[in-house]
């Protein structure tokens, strides 16, 4: 049986806090286990613990107690981070650098260079649509571009797990349907991803599983759809229905044992209406 | 080939280009921050005071040049060191570059050594630049006393001209000045090596800056400090140890102040040249050894 992308073993991390006897339980007895090729969404409010767990996973905060692994290494050990693309929350980078020194000089740091590297930076620049503004500083990038070149970067050395702690965060509408898309084309390439986030309707349309954290403690975890599902209930959606068809299912509802809850129009998401109306208003 | 081989193909324990690839990021960033605009404070503070000596002997006149180019050029890279360090470490944390660098199979020890080696590179550029700013100006000024004394004594017996010109020579540009304009380098690099411990624990860049302050002054007052002790107190080994830790914590800056032999126009020996550039790269190792053991263990 190949190895979890991630795994994540009794997982505990107390930070002390200075001149006081009591500290902060920041992850609790977390077990985490994450098939290769899917996408994990690690959900709860503020301060339940996704950053501390997303940090330890890429050794950059050590636990207190337990262990995690990436793809069977340990992930404290340097050489498991060569299969790791990471996106931090609101990241700044170096504003000095234009988009393609910053995508160089990742690549430098995870041992690219020459043609190859030339042409990985090429391929990405594209992928997240910032090919024109390649020779741009980073301090001229919107929020939604420096999250885009957040994406390369962490993309830079084709890594087969791709971390990202809030991708969406701060971004508009527009942008962030661009970020979900950029993530459904790594779902469909077979990169494992692990995202941390608190925008729960946007983790319920790319992830393939949930983990839901409060107080530092896992609380539910498991398919998205197996966990959000009524089990005792059921949505007929029907489109072009004459009111007679619809008197008439009803009818037949009330002669039955089942309940009739709700009968509403269909609507589109506000989202939907907010990218419709603002799309082609948008400079190119 | 499997992504899993390609993946240990790329990755070395140590990886030279890696910390290239900081250094080279760590010198833009010093560069396009404009840190340079120091070098032009000493161009005009040359230009100004070589307009200002030129009512000076020609031996006072190269005296006060050196006293005053060395003297600015030690505190400018001193500045330049402190200044340009204590900001790295804090700005990379507060603006999270810190984590995606490190999310890369970067180990801990290749960023520092990255990031104290573009400034001491930046350090090298500043000091070859001021250097050759100095050294052009003190040729140019040795020249014209030399052609201005040539004409003066024109009709003067050759032997009293030679002296003149000797005398010129010797008290203008010579090889003497070379450990010194090292040694000023070298106590730039151990006071970079410092900042760079100092902000491996520090929160803010202020912080360190102020720390650093009290430790430059420190630094040149600890040797008459330990002076004073011996001759006041019993020279036991608790005593020793004392003063050794005192010396490690507040390295004897004073030692690196060469300026003053070089412009009374005493030669620097091979002893003291080696034994204080030693001295200076070995506190540098030190504290950028300290700074990664720091390091290492810090919660990002």
């Amino acid at each position: 049986m190949a190895d979890p992308a991630i795994a994540v073993r009794g997982l505990t991390k107390i930070f002390p806090v200075p001149l006081h006897r009591q500290s902060i339980v920041a992850v609790r007895d977390l077990d985490l286990r994450i098939e290769p090729g899917e996408v994990y969404g690690l959900l709860g409010p503020n301060g339940s613990g996704k950053s501390t767990t997303l940090k330890i996973i890429l050794g950059l905060v050590s636990p207190t107690r337990g262990c995690t692994e990436i793809f069977g290494r340990d992930s404290r050990l340097v050489k498991s981070r060569e299969a790791v693309g990471f996106l931090p929350e609101n990241p700044y980078f170096y504003k000095y650098l234009s988009g393609e020194e910053t995508l160089r000089f990742f690549g430098r740091l995870c041992g690219l260079g020459g043609a190859g590297l030339r042409n990985r930076m090429d391929e990405l620049l594209a992928l997240v649509g910032l090919t024109n503004a390649r020779k741009r500083r980073l301090g001229t990038y919107s929020k939604g571009m420096l999250q885009r070149i957040g994406l390369a970067q962490a993309l830079i050395h084709d890594p087969r797990l791709v971390v990202l702690d809030e991708p969406t965060a701060g971004v508009d509408p527009a942008g962030s349907r661009e970020i979900r898309d950029l993530i459904l084309d790594l779902k469909r390439r077979g990169i494992t991803v692990l995202l941390s986030s608190h925008l729960l309707a946007q983790a319920q349309e790319i992830c393939d599983r949930v983990g839901v954290l409060a107080d530092g403690a896992l609380v539910r975890e498991g398919r998205l759809q197996e966990l959000i599902a009524i089990e005792n209930q059921t949505e007929l959606i029907v489109a072009d229905a004459s009111s007679d068809l619809i008197e008439e299912i009803e009818s037949l509802i009330n002669r039955s044992n089942a309940k009739l809850i709700e009968r509403r129009k269909s609507t589109t998401t506000l989202e939907r209406l907010f990218l419709d109306a603002t799309t082609d208003r948008q400079e190119p | 080939m499997s992504n899993e081989t390609v993946v240990a193909a790329r990755h070395r324990g140590v990886s030279f280009s890696r910390v290239l690839a900081i250094t080279v990021n760590t010198l833009t960033e010093l560069t396009r921050l404009k840190v340079f605009y120091v070098l032009l404070v000493f161009a005009l503070l040359l230009i100004g005071s070589s307009i200002f000596m030129a009512q000076f002997t020609f031996q006072q006149e190269f005296q006060i040049l050196k006293d005053i180019s060395l003297g600015a050029m030690s505190i400018f890279t001193s500045l330049l060191a402190i200044i340009a360090t204590a900001r790295l470490i804090p700005q990379d944390i507060e603006d999270r570059t810190v984590y995606t660098i490190l999310a890369k199979p970067v180990p801990r020890f290749e960023y520092l050594l990255g990031k104290i080696g573009g400034v001491l590179l930046l350090l090298a550029i500043s000091t070859v630049v001021m250097s050759a700013a100095f050294l052009a100006v003190l040729y140019i000024r040795e020249q014209s006393v030399l052609h201005m004394t040539l004409r003066q004594m024109s009709s003067a017996p050759r032997e009293q001209v030679d002296d003149t010109l000797r005398a010129v020579r010797s008290s203008g540009l010579n090889l003497d000045l070379f450990p010194g304009i090292i040694i000023i380098y070298l106590k730039a690099c151990l006071l970079a090596a410092l900042t760079l411990f100092v902000s491996t624990f520090a929160t803010t860049n202020i912080f360190t800056i102020v720390v650093m302050a009290f430790i430059y002054f420190i630094g040149h007052l600890q040797a008459t400090a330990r002076e004073y002790w011996l001759q006041e107190h019993s020279s036991g080994w608790i005593t020793h140890v004392f003063l050794a830790i005192v010396a490690l914590l507040f390295p004897d800056l004073q030692a690196f102040n060469l300026v003053d032999d070089i412009v009374a126009g005493t030669a620097i020996s091979l002893g003291v040249f080696l034994k204080t550039a030693i001295l200076g790269a070995f506190y540098t190792t030190i504290y950028t050894l300290l700074a990664v053991f720091v390091f290492y263990g810090k919660e990002l």
